[in-house]
């Protein structure tokens, strides 16, 4: 009932792709902006931008924008990791207290 | 009357006023506002959104002419645009419900299985149309879906809605509110028309649950998730027909080249079989009780203008005068856990019984709803609900001054990004240190973990946004001088 129509426009859509990848994903990031990413902002006012041409500046905006995702990937995978853990021992010790709880009016029993 | 087709030359000419009256405020989104206008010479009602804009203009005017060419009954129409001052008037059709999400949020009530497939019904005829002209929408979402006042559903803010985010994007350090996007979108890795496939399949959702998958985390935790986990699914699988679970699940496949087409999805029982139902006694329910609250308002407030809200300020989350946190844009104001309002986590779902709209009203309980999301994740919604109506001032940053002091000391100088983790209430790698603690300890921990996931991410974006600015700048001085350059020439 349920079958595929042939679609003349289905597989032309399929086979090529309508936005193009970052075409940054996998460049490789200049040392210097990592370090300019990453230092206090004191000197910042010393760079010269307009100095680069427009094509670098949008290189160097994406790059940073990618630095950006990568490190928030890395604070999201931490804070994952961290609370992973948190809630492990939040588990064990709700266990621990309800076997304690048990045991305890088990021992109410035996005494009764 | 004659139906307005478009704006002739001659009035496009002319100042926007002279050819309109500019009513009432429909409605607010994140790039500007939307007027209700008459076309004074057919007197045709007529939408009006307005968005300010800077440099860069030349793609977005670009787009509308493609939009304007757009002809279907499924697609709200765009008659044209102007320049006023520094706004660009963009010329739509009207549609006198407004979006689906209006709709569910005056109702406070999400829809029902007929609703819902009627309206993805015109929605995929919408896709279709797009799709066979090689357009994509990019942001198909219950708020971009208008009705109008026949009951008929129409897809607005196709093509400007993408153009505007990708100047607007840039200049916000964004990687955007992503409940919506398709995993390849977020990924980066080129994508097609399918993605619009994907954001409908989390429409569906939306439309019955109250709220895209993933709502109540932080943007930036869904970033990451929605590549790498497994698709989402319903929270309350056995409320839903066979049918319907099946269209999603067609939706939501990860891989885009297995995704099915509009066309395709057309013939899915879920569209084809249902009982179209009318949309119009729902359409009258919500109007009822959006003039209920209009005339309350007056009487509250006298005819004070409701404050504005304006991007990169903080938007005050324990405010309980309803405010809405802007959701579904690409642009980050700076609200940096722009999670979408809970209030709506408050709506009544696949239910017909009627109540008031006091945010007393409880969601039906949604069990342990692990396809959809691991259990713990239930734990951080109920807390962000209560922190949402808990704190003063601003997020998190009164709960975490108490924590702070008693975290262990971080070995500052043995850790390869120091500046990162100062003031982490842990060491990457190292959680031993919980096996010593309290168990009251450890609950306050975990309530504190958003807060401070959110504090750092927070800093993260500020850092980047002082580090791209002046780039930015160099950028746009390079274009001015270069627009320059043409005129002169
Ligand atoms: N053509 C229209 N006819 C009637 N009402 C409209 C129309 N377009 C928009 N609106 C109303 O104005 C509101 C704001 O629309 P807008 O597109 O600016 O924001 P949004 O869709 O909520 O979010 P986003 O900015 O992400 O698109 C909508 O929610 C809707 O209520
Ligand atoms: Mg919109």
């Amino acid at each position: 009932m349920y079958q595929q129509p042939s679609n003349s426009g289905e597989h032309h859509q399929r086979s090529e792709v309508m936005v193009p990848p970052n075409p940054h994903l996998y460049t490789e990031i200049p040392h210097w902006l990592k370090v300019y990413a990453k230092a206090p902002f004191e000197h910042d006012h010393k760079l010269k931008w307009e100095l680069f041409k427009l094509p670098e500046l949008d290189f160097f905006q994406s790059m940073l924008t990618r630095l950006y995702k990568e490190e928030a990937e890395s604070v999201v995978n931490d804070y994952e990791n961290y609370r992973l853990a948190l809630i492990n021992e939040n588990r064990l010790r709700q266990k621990q207290l309800q076997e304690k709880a048990l045991d305890a009016e088990d021992n109410i029993e035996i005494k009764v | 009357m004659s139906e307005l087709k478009r704006l002739s030359e001659e009035s496009l000419t002319r100042q926007p006023e002279e050819v309109f009256d500019v009513l009432e405020k429909l409605g607010e989104g994140s790039y500007g506002s939307v007027f209700q206008a008459v076309h004074k010479e057919t007197g045709q009602l007529l939408a009006i959104k307005q968005v300010p804009v800077d440099t860069d203009l030349q793609e977005i005017i670009k787009e509308i002419s493609i939009m304007q060419q757009c002809d279907s009954p499924y697609v709200v129409k765009y008659y044209g645009s102007y320049f006023k001052n520094t706004d660009l008037w963009i010329v739509m059709e009207y549609c006198g419900a407004g979006s689906v999400s209006d709709i569910m949020r005056l109702r406070n009530k999400t829809l029902t299985e007929p609703e819902i497939s009627t309206i993805l019904h015109s929605t995929l005829k919408g896709l279709e149309y797009l799709h066979s002209r090689r357009k994509i929408h990019r942001d198909i979402k219950a708020g971009n879906i208008l009705l109008n006042n026949e009951g008929h559903a129409k897809l607005a803010d196709f093509g400007v809605a993408g153009q505007l985010t990708d100047t607007m994007a840039k200049r916000n350090t964004v990687i955007g509110t992503p409940f919506w996007m398709a995993p390849e979108v977020i990924q980066e890795i080129g994508y097609d028309c399918v993605a619009d496939i994907w954001s409908l399949g989390i429409t569906a959702l939306e439309m019955a649950e109250g709220k895209p998958p993933y709502a109540d985390i932080h943007p930036m935790r869904a970033i990451f998730m929605i590549p790498t986990k497994p698709p989402p699914t319903f929270r309350n699988p056995e409320k839903w027909s066979e049918d319907f679970i099946d269209f999603v699940l067609q939706c939501l496949v990860k891989n885009p080249s297995e995704r099915p087409s509009a066309s395709r999805l057309l013939q899915h029982p879920f569209i084809k079989n249902a009982a179209s139902a009318s949309l119009v006694d729902m359409i009258a329910e919500a109007k009822e009780r959006r003039l209920e609250m209009q005339t309350r308002q007056e009487q509250d407030f006298g005819d004070s203008e409701e404050d504005e809200i304006d991007s990169g300020t903080m938007i005050p989350r324990d405010s309980n005068a309803g405010t809405m946190v802007e959701h579904g844009t690409m642009v980050d104001h700076g609200d940096s856990g722009t999670m979408i309002e809970s209030d709506i986590g408050t709506m009544v779902i696949n239910s017909d019984e009627d109540d008031d709209d006091d945010s007393t009203m409880k969601k039906i309980s949604s069990g342990s709803g692990e396809k959809y999301t691991p259990s713990f994740l239930e734990h951080f919604d109920k807390l962000d609900r209560e922190r949402l109506g808990n704190t003063t001032g601003s997020t998190g940053s009164s709960s975490s001054s108490s924590i702070q002091s008693q975290q262990p000391t971080v070995p500052i100088g043995e850790d390869r990004d120091s500046q990162r983790s100062f003031g982490r209430p842990f060491t990457e790698g190292d959680f031993e240190f919980l096996k010593s603690m309290s168990y009251e300890d450890l609950k306050t921990r975990l309530n504190s973990l958003d807060p401070e996931m959110e504090r750092e991410i927070e800093e993260l974006r500020k850092r980047y946004q002082a580090k791209r600015q002046p780039i930015l700048e160099a950028i746009d001085a390079k274009k001015k001088r270069q627009n320059q350059g043409i005129q002169i020439f």
